[in-house]
């Protein structure tokens, strides 16, 4: 229907040509409002898989575990001071701790549960060597060390389980890369078809200006611009959401779950909070979906106007 | 100004809407454009305009050969024709202002180089005080005047008219041609395709028409 709103004054400046309502406006704003929030999503979820897996991956790094099983004959007091001389005269070791016996059973106790009787069972003892320089300390010889003069006790570099874990990490980054690979693909076919749609509603206008003398790069430019304050308005709805469902997130680890599982979370995953970088790379997501809905939208204006050109 | 060599016109594999035309146009005639509803009037304009090409033939327009135009070039030569349509063709979002601005808008010129220019139009015109009114508010003839105005605000040399009193009154009809005499004589080069006969009796203007047969030139 046409607009019958009386403008008081003509606009100052050059006015849009294209209006401002487009029957295809708002569906595509909520969309890429939708894309941008998962968009967002997506990377966050990414960046706390990745920076966490390279936190836990350099925290086990800076350890390794003495582990001593108890050999009949064997006085295992004796075993435990002999195994911190030789941590402590290796290269790059920082300190050594043993763990006392109730320290040992108590990291059982996920497995057995509160209450369980281990004094029956033969528990190794453990000590934990802090490494002050991960690179330069030579494990390999405290390992030989270790087999060569205290019966029973082995070496734990964490190897096998920084492998697992990295393995995972990097299977969920490139899968979340992936994911929000699509959903840009996805956001580019929707600008697309909405373009055309557009296009092809407000084929009066691009004939008329045809008919005035406006060149093809005018018109084109005309919609991107409509396309790319879409694009935006629906880029900062995406993001403004998701950076209400961080702080949400954020809130809800630190607020609402009991303590424990809050730390647990912590741990494991770091803070929900976005942070600096986070807030740059939130931005950065709006602004090149914006950009994308913005040059999508001109190179199928283009087209189709080359399509309907003499 | 204008030269057609046996031009022809078929759409896609159908049969020619035109064909065998040839005729000239010299800077600052007027010409009526007559025929019957089919007989491709509209057809003419839009190979005047340069929105279609020719099947066969040759036309010429300022002096230049259109079928081996690029599109910079033809955009050129676009922005050299004023159009008027029947069913006027203004933009229902934009302001009457807008609309009579819109072909120098598109040129990429700021407002205040042509605000003074369109103003002065639109009152020349009688639509000084429809200016910040949409096209939806205006009535039959406000709306051809303006349709008019955003011919000529370009000061084009060449000014095609499409039955543009098809949709007034008669008394309208007479002072919109009178606007059409008018701009003539101020230099525009004017082809206006009309079946009004009252017209063709008034003025005597050279007349090129069309019929099934063929085409010719009268006058």
């Amino acid at each position: 229907m046409a607009d019958t709103k009386i403008r008081l004054r003509p606009a100052k400046r050059g006015f849009a040509i294209v209006p401002e309502r487009l029957v295809t406006g708002r569906t595509l704003m909520f969309l890429i409002a939708i894309m941008t929030f998962l968009s967002s999503v997506t990377l966050g979820a990414v960046l706390l898989v990745q920076q966490s897996a390279v936190g836990w991956s350099a925290d086990i790094g800076r350890q390794v575990t003495i582990q001593i099983m108890a050999r009949p004959g064997e006085v295992m007091a004796s075993n435990l001071r002999s195994a911190v001389a030789l941590a402590e005269a290796t290269p790059g070791v920082a300190s050594t701790r043993v763990l006392s016996e109730a320290e040992g059973q108590a990291l059982l106790e996920p497995w057995f549960g509160t209450g369980f009787d281990l004094s029956a069972l033969s528990i190794p003892r453990l000590i934990v060597v802090n490494l002050s320089d991960p690179k330069g300390a030579d494990i390999d010889q405290l390992a030989i060390n270790l087999t060569n003069a205290v019966p029973g006790a082995s070496l734990d570099t964490h190897d096998l389980w920084r492998t697992q874990l990295n393995s995972m990490a990097g299977t969920i980054v490139v899968s979340g890369l992936l994911v929000f690979a699509l959903i840009v693909a996805a956001t580019v076919l929707a600008v697309i078809f909405s373009t055309l749609g557009t296009m092809a509603s407000n084929r009066e206008i691009v004939d008329v200006l045809h008919f005035i003398g406006a060149s093809n790069r005018f018109i084109a430019g005309e919609f991107q611009s409509r396309f790319l304050a879409i694009g935006l308005q629906g880029g900062i709805l995406g993001g403004g959401a998701a950076l209400v469902f961080f702080f949400t997130a954020g809130f809800i680890t630190g607020s609402v779950l009991p303590v424990q599982n809050a730390t647990q979370i912590s741990v494991f995953f770091g803070q929900f909070l976005p942070g600096l970088y986070g807030l740059f790379g939130l931005v950065a997501v709006v602004l090149v979906i914006a950009g994308l809905t913005g040059l999508t939208s001109r190179v199928t204006v283009h087209r189709f106007l080359n399509r309907i050109s003499v | 100004m204008i030269e057609f060599n046996e031009v022809g016109l078929r759409y896609g594999r159908g049969p020619e809407v035109l064909r065998d035309l040839t005729f000239a146009i010299s800077p600052g005639s007027f010409h009526f454009l007559t025929g019957a509803s089919g007989a491709g009037k509209t057809t003419l304009l839009r190979l005047l305009l340069l929105s279609l090409s020719p099947t066969r033939g040759t036309i010429h327009m300022f002096g230049e050969d259109v079928s081996v135009l690029d599109q910079e070039k033809r955009l050129r030569l676009r922005r050299r024709i004023g159009i008027v349509f029947q069913e006027f063709r203004l933009l229902d979002h934009l302001t009457t202002f807008e609309n009579v601005a819109l072909p120098l808008r598109v040129r990429g010129e700021p407002e205040s180089a042509y605000r003074a220019n369109v103003e002065e139009l639109l009152e020349w015109v009688g639509l000084g005080d429809r200016m910040a009114v949409n096209p939806a508010l205006l009535s039959g003839g406000e709306k051809q005047r303006a349709a008019i105005a955003r011919a000529v605000i370009a000061k084009p040399e060449l000014l095609l008219a499409d039955e543009p009193t098809g949709n007034v009154d008669p008394d309208l009809s007479q002072r919109l041609l009178h606007l059409f005499v008018e701009l003539n004589r101020m230099g525009t080069t004017i082809v206006l395709a009309t079946h009004a006969r009252d017209f063709l009796k008034r003025f005597d203007f050279p007349r090129l028409e069309l019929t099934k047969d063929g085409f010719s030139i009268n006058g």
